[in-house]
């Protein structure tokens, strides 16, 4: 839950990027801590392995300045994908104020996208959040794959894509390519949108 | 497309998989190919091939490995810890916010420093059985029975904790080592029964910070919805030969200081011992965050009599300090 300062017109929001494991969620923050410096506020925390699986979170924050007459900071997250870090996921999830779901676009991770969305719907009941009322943005990563393999590599379509995670939840949806850079600003500043959107009508910060 | 074309195209999608991290997807393919190549490929390129791939595969296989049955968790930096600390521990109380801080660190892993924070916490009475019994919880975590067991012969000495709170640190330190398999005697409490070190020390300073207090609080304005949450009361045994043992049953129902439990039918010590109006002198609240001691009185007392629970019995006690 975002904390807000009232005395000094601060809120602080957390918005979590979530996905099954080698999605990209680390490569969106590695991205998006190269390229918005002017946003960012100190460096990125990455915990790793050896084999560069996010071990424990990656952590990264930023100031998007006054908006509403309020100063806003964000602290993005992402959570380790692999099945065996389930705790930590939870850990990581509770007081998000946004998720942002990093899908996999390999045809061969199709079941394992799927089981992260429902892990994802899962443990946000067990924090008390609903995946149908937090903003939620969904990104569908490795776009550019299929050109990258010269075609060696089966890709799902975005309608495969759509339909199989979105058919329900309705929310906006972004292809990208977080090793390009492609989309991931997109995804963030929708993210980031809904996010405010919602916390405007919880918390009645912005002035008028 | 021809068949060694199919090869190729496997081996050049085994080969991305893996360098994407995708191990298991990489196996998948690589054994396709392997079986193409064994089924279809001409007997004098055959094995170089098939030793290719298998080479592939046992170096996938290890790394496989490796990554499913991780090694202790590393120990983190100390800016690291300090983040975990910082920004996993959610409550605008202060005192909340610290042992928050230190259980992260230990679901974290960072069971070493988990065992300084608590240890730190050990000095604030209205924690100080919480935070010992994590301390115990570390070491466990931390393959360390024995920095338990010597921390526990520790305790009893120091006078740190009164003679109730020592034999519930034994009773806990008694069951982790139960669920290890360990069968043990622990050492009993040679300890005054009044008050610790600490409580003396601080005997003019109540303890701040709500819902953290060891006792239930006592002023008439407080309100029935500033109570805590509880998930468990514990009840001891006055008499007969369980007397001293301490029960413990899960909340089904609560309404501000009112609780209601199930008591299984079974327990017929508890059940020919409780009537209405009976007062409960020793009970243990236990809420996600603290343990509270306090009293109450029981304001009804039935035997189901259908359902799920027939035969068991429904206890409402009302908290009374």
């Amino acid at each position: 839950m975002a904390i807000f300062n009232l005395k000094n017109r601060e809120i602080e929001c957390k918005v979590v990027y979530y996905g099954p494991g080698r999605s990209g969620k680390t490569t969106n923050l590695e991205y998006i801590f190269k390229t918005f410096k002017k946003q960012v506020t100190d460096q990125l925390v990455s915990i790793d392995t050896e084999g560069d699986r996010t071990l424990f979170f990656d952590f990264l924050p930023m100031g998007l300045g006054k908006i509403g007459g309020c100063d806003i900071r964000v602290q993005l997250y992402t959570v380790p994908g692999q099945v065996q870090y389930s705790s930590t996921r939870k850990l990581v999830l509770k007081g998000a104020d946004g998720i942002v779901f990093v899908a996999d676009s390999f045809a061969i991770r199709r079941d394992k996208n799927i089981l992260s969305l429902k892990d994802l719907d899962q443990n946000l009941k067990e924090c008390g959040l609903n995946i149908f009322k937090i903003p939620l943005v969904l990104q569908f990563n490795k776009r550019d794959m299929s050109s990258m393999s010269d075609g060696s590599i089966p890709i799902m379509s975005v309608e495969t894509m759509q339909n199989d995670l979105n058919r329900q939840l309705k929310v906006p949806c972004f292809p990208a390519s977080a090793l390009t850079g492609e989309g991931v600003g997109r995804t963030l500043k929708e993210s980031l949108k809904l996010t405010l959107l919602h916390l405007q009508k919880e918390l009645k910060w912005a002035q008028k | 497309m021809s068949i060694k074309e199919q090869i190729k195209s496997i081996l050049q999608e085994a080969e991305i998989y893996r360098v994407q991290g995708l191990l298991n997807e990489a196996m998948i393919k690589y054994k396709i190919a392997a079986e193409l190549v064994e089924k279809n490929v001409k007997q004098e390129s055959r094995q170089s091939l098939i030793d290719g791939i298998t080479k592939k595969i046992e170096l996938l296989k290890g790394t496989i490995l490796k990554y499913n049955d991780p090694e202790k968790t590393p120990e983190m930096p100390v800016e690291i810890q300090n983040l975990i600390k910082d920004k996993f521990a959610f409550s605008a109380d202060k005192e909340s916010a610290v042992l928050e801080g230190a259980i992260a660190l230990s679901k974290f892993g960072q069971y070493e420093r988990a065992i300084t924070e608590f240890s730190e916490l050990l000095k604030n009475d209205s924690l100080r059985l919480v935070a010992a019994k994590n301390i115990l919880r570390c070491y466990f975590a931390n393959s360390s029975v024995d920095g338990a067991l010597s921390k526990y012969e520790q305790w009893l000495k120091s006078g740190l904790f009164h003679e109730g709170q020592i034999e519930k640190i034994r009773f806990f330190l008694e069951n982790l080592l139960k669920d290890k398999g360990i069968e043990r005697e622990l050492p009993i409490a040679d300890v005054p029964e009044e008050k610790t070190v600490f409580e003396k020390a601080t005997i003019e300073k109540p303890v701040s910070g709500k819902g953290l207090m060891t006792d239930i609080p006592q002023q008439e304005e407080a309100e029935e919805d500033e109570f805590l949450d509880v998930n468990s009361v514990g009840i001891e045994i006055t008499d007969g030969p369980q007397k001293g043992k301490e029960i413990v049953l899960d909340v089904a129902f609560q309404s501000g200081k009112s609780v209601s439990l199930i008591i299984p039918g079974r327990e017929k010590t508890l059940i020919e011992t409780f009537k209405v109006g009976l007062k409960l002198d020793n009970v243990q609240f236990y809420s996600p965050i603290a343990i509270l001691n306090g009293s109450g009185v029981i304001s009804a007392f039935t035997k189901i009599a259908s359902g799920p629970k027939m035969g068991s019995f429904s206890l409402d006690l009302k908290i009374s300090a």
